[in-house]
């Protein structure tokens, strides 16, 4: 189970903390194919301009870049607004994309309603409990309850920016909207919030560095409580709030004889139409004529985490997980993949260069996913799911006629336990978290740090990740995992109960007792709103506010514009927040002050930034001493 | 006489150098022109375990690469000290041996010509290209003495820092 990083040492080329990844770079190395490793190193140096935030390439007088020797771009503008107004923009795409997905399940949730769709109302108990919330008439019957939950999600969407969002009010720890009423973040309507943020961010509208990372903060806590929180919340009412499930993951699991479909991205709706509709005998007995034992359809990146943690329910007969975001292109060389469908974010033009190679066909199954040399589009409509599900299956059959041979399954796989959540923990501790809180107070659990967000090929695949998360347990604390690091702790066997081994004597002893892995499985990227959930109700449990808790978060391999949200709203949320790559702000020195030093006395959370994986444990270790202390436990 | 010097802590990998140096040595003189022209840059920078390593021709008083020269193309000028093939470059019968010589790996190929590519010091400028776009001061174009002379300066004021 080691993880120090080897490839560096034994090649040019670093690669991934996993084997299966290893002996797979090798196959696409051996065939001549270019994949993220090769083009990663084909990109090194990278300019140290773009690394520190201060290029600045919005009008036709730039690019300007920050130097000793040009302290101020063309109009004037210092490293601090450039970097400031950089951060808005990203946090801008990340907000964007997360009401996407959001709105996607509304819509979703409107026509099942009507009865159009291939889903029912997975949780109608969660659905009355949050209309309750919501103040709507919970007498109604479940599909008119939920038709009008719906619409309020979505006119929460499109009010005004001066409206503030309800479901903050309604959600967020009372002790939280006090920091932020103070300064004034508390969003409004989401896609307002991005339209007023857009126009800030452009050319000579807002250049205060200052109203702009407060602005990247209001759009944290927009995508936060809107695009996090409220998505896995309508989500769990769609197709089920997770349930302690078994699964498995890794390359090994690929079953060669049968026709395979990959679900990538994170979006599951169109997935779970596609495993549903993959029970049919009719697509069956079509997959048995070309010559295949089966159909299974596996997960790949959050559509995969989201099939795993209800595969005891909306996504029965999920086959597992074969990787996260560095892990795709590696998943089609394998040849034995007849179909990846992509959903919204993650699907990389990498995949094309490899897919070209095999006999995979690529399906875009969002509206707004399109691919160069891409041409089969299905987008997901939720009243035409289930006839696009059987279409996407028989273009699967069709791929598999196709296979020309050259399969090549490297034989690593683990088994998982996942679906962990506020509900299944609950479940398990008998209707009450006091188990759970009772080994913090005593210490058996020194924490509890959210390992979180991305993975990305800047320190080895999933290396900085396992070496932080193997640190963390080592020293007694819970470790939640949701996003990539999900995958990198599957494959890693870090989500079996057996894995306490490799934790302190307290956390294993409480992992035994109770039957747990040291690293508890909470599903997908958006699942960061359901750690939120988690560290709501274990505040509230206590009666004391989030930023005094021994709990920290880490996005140790963060890479995108979601990712970056989600780390400011950590940070809104008032926790440590450590991130592996250093964000674009370096080169702004009051930017970088804001957020690693100053902004502690306005929300009580800040960035913590250690590439040393080591290092970085022990000072979220040292953290989460402080904060106990400060509890008297 | 001058040569183009370096200080490798101050670069930062943004390759403003190898732009300013295929632009230069393009016909339209511009950015974009040299890109569309596949005009290559005769500066280099490597990332050595991730730090940007820019690298450039020394032309060396005992230059390795005319010793190689059968052919008689790479020439050093006894007058400027530049070493280079241009304006012998049809003598060059692309044997590489320059490029084999080179300790420092300076010199490249131009694939335009199929003969040695190397540094000439932008002969028709007063600081080569390289230096005057360089936006962290890590290129100069000053005498050996005057940077040797800024060195002591520099490291006496370290070690009396110490103390």
């Amino acid at each position: 189970m080691s993880t120090e990083c080897v490839t560096c040492t034994q090649s040019e080329v670093c690669t991934s903390a996993h084997p299966s990844i290893q002996e797979m770079y090798s196959r696409t190395h051996d065939m001549g194919l270019d994949t993220i490793f090769d083009r990663y190193q084909a990109q090194q140096p990278q300019c140290g301009f773009g690394m520190t935030g201060v290029c600045c390439q919005l009008c036709s007088h730039g690019p300007c870049r920050i130097s000793e020797k040009a302290p101020r771009g063309i109009c004037g503008a210092t490293a601090d607004t450039i970097v400031a107004r950089n951060m808005v923009r990203l946090a801008v795409h990340g907000t964007a994309a997360y009401t996407h997905h959001l709105e996607e399940v509304a819509e979703t949730i409107k026509a099942t309603a009507r009865g159009e769709t291939p889903y029912t109302i997975g949780d109608p108990d969660k659905l009355r409990e949050i209309a309750s919330v919501i103040g709507l008439d919970t007498d109604k019957e479940t599909n008119q309850l939920a038709d009008e939950l719906a619409d309020v999600i979505l006119a929460e969407l499109r009010k005004s920016s001066t409206e503030p969002l309800a479901l903050v009010k309604l959600f967020a720890p009372p002790t939280r909207l006090e920091a932020w009423e103070k300064l004034g973040v508390i969003p409004g309507g989401v896609l307002s919030e991005v339209r007023d943020a857009l126009t800030k961010s452009m050319t000579s509208i807002n250049t205060d560095p200052v109203d702009l990372m407060l602005t990247v903060l209001k759009l944290s806590l927009a995508a936060g409580y809107m695009g996090l929180v409220g998505t896995i919340t309508i989500q769990d009412i769609l197709l089920g709030t997770p349930g302690i499930a078994e699964s498995r993951s890794d390359l090994g699991i690929i079953d060669p004889d049968t026709v395979n479909i990959v679900a990538h991205g994170h979006v599951p709706l169109m997935a779970t139409a596609v495993i549903q509709a993959a029970e049919d005998s009719e697509l069956n007995e079509l997959a048995r004529e070309a010559g295949a034992e089966g159909i299974k359809v596996y997960g790949s990146m959050c559509t995969g985490q989201e099939l795993m943690q209800r595969s005891g329910s909306s996504a029965r007969g999920y086959a597992g997980q074969l990787g996260n975001w560095v892990t795709q292109e590696y998943i089609v060389a394998t040849g034995a993949v007849d179909l990846v469908m992509m959903d919204m974010n993650c699907s990389t033009p990498g995949i094309k260069s490899v897919a070209d190679q095999f006999h995979t066909k690529l399906v875009s199954v969002d509206r707004v996913v399109r691919m160069e040399g891409v041409d089969d589009h299905i987008d997901y409509s939720p009243d035409k799911a289930e006839e696009q599900a059987r279409e996407l299956i028989r273009m699967a059959v069709e791929a598999y006629r196709n296979r020309n041979g050259g399969v090549f399954i490297p034989q690593h796989q683990s088994d998982v336990v996942a679906g962990f959540s506020v509900e299944s923990i609950l479940g398990a501790l008998g209707g009450s978290l006091d188990p759970l809180l009772d080994a913090v107070k005593e210490g058996s659990i020194r924490g509890i740090a959210a390992v979180v967000g991305c993975t990305n090929n800047r320190n080895g695949h999933d290396t900085r990740g396992l070496n932080i998360m193997k640190e963390l347990i080592k020293n007694d604390v819970l470790v939640i995992n949701a996003g990539c690091m999900s995958s990198a702790s599957e494959m890693h066997g870090l989500m079996l109960p057996g894995a306490a081994e490799e934790a302190g004597e307290g956390l294993k002893a409480v992992c035994n007792a109770l039957g747990i892995p040291p690293v508890l499985n909470f599903g997908s990227c958006v699942d960061i709103g359901r750690i939120g959930v988690a560290v709501t109700a274990i505040a509230g449990a206590l009666g004391v506010d989030p930023s005094r808790l021994p709990v920290v978060a880490s996005a140790p391999e963060y890479l995108e514009q979601k990712a970056v949200v989600d780390g400011v709203f950590a940070v809104g949320f008032g926790l440590l927040t450590h991130l592996g790559p250093a964000p674009p702000v370096l080169g702004s020195p009051m930017v970088t002050r804001l957020l690693t030093e100053d902004i502690e006395g306005l929300t009580g959370g800040k960035v913590l930034v250690e590439e040393d994986p080591v290092k970085a444990a022990a000072k979220m270790v040292e953290h989460i001493d402080e904060k106990r202390k400060g509890l008297g436990v | 006489m001058k040569e183009i010097l370096l200080d490798y802590d101050k670069c930062n990998g943004c390759m403003a150098c190898a732009q300013a140096c295929a632009a230069e040595h393009s016909e339209s003189k511009t950015i974009v022109g040299a890109i569309l022209e596949g005009v290559r840059p005769r500066i280099f920078v490597q990332s050595v375990d991730g730090k940007p390593f820019p690298i450039i021709c020394r032309h060396c008083e005992d230059a390795p690469c005319v010793d190689a020269c059968m052919a008689g193309a790479m020439q050093k000028d006894p007058e400027t000290g530049v070493v280079t093939n241009e304006g012998h470059a049809e003598a060059c019968v692309g044997c590489w041996m320059c490029i084999m010589a080179c300790p420092y790996g300076a010199v490249d190929r131009d694939y335009r010509s199929n003969t040695a590519l190397k540094c000439d010091r932008c002969p028709e400028r007063e600081i080569p290209a390289c230096v005057a776009s360089c936006p962290n001061n890590a290129l100069f174009y000053t005498d050996v003495n005057v940077y040797a002379d800024a060195r002591r300066t520099a490291e006496g004021r370290r070690l009396l820092a110490i103390g």
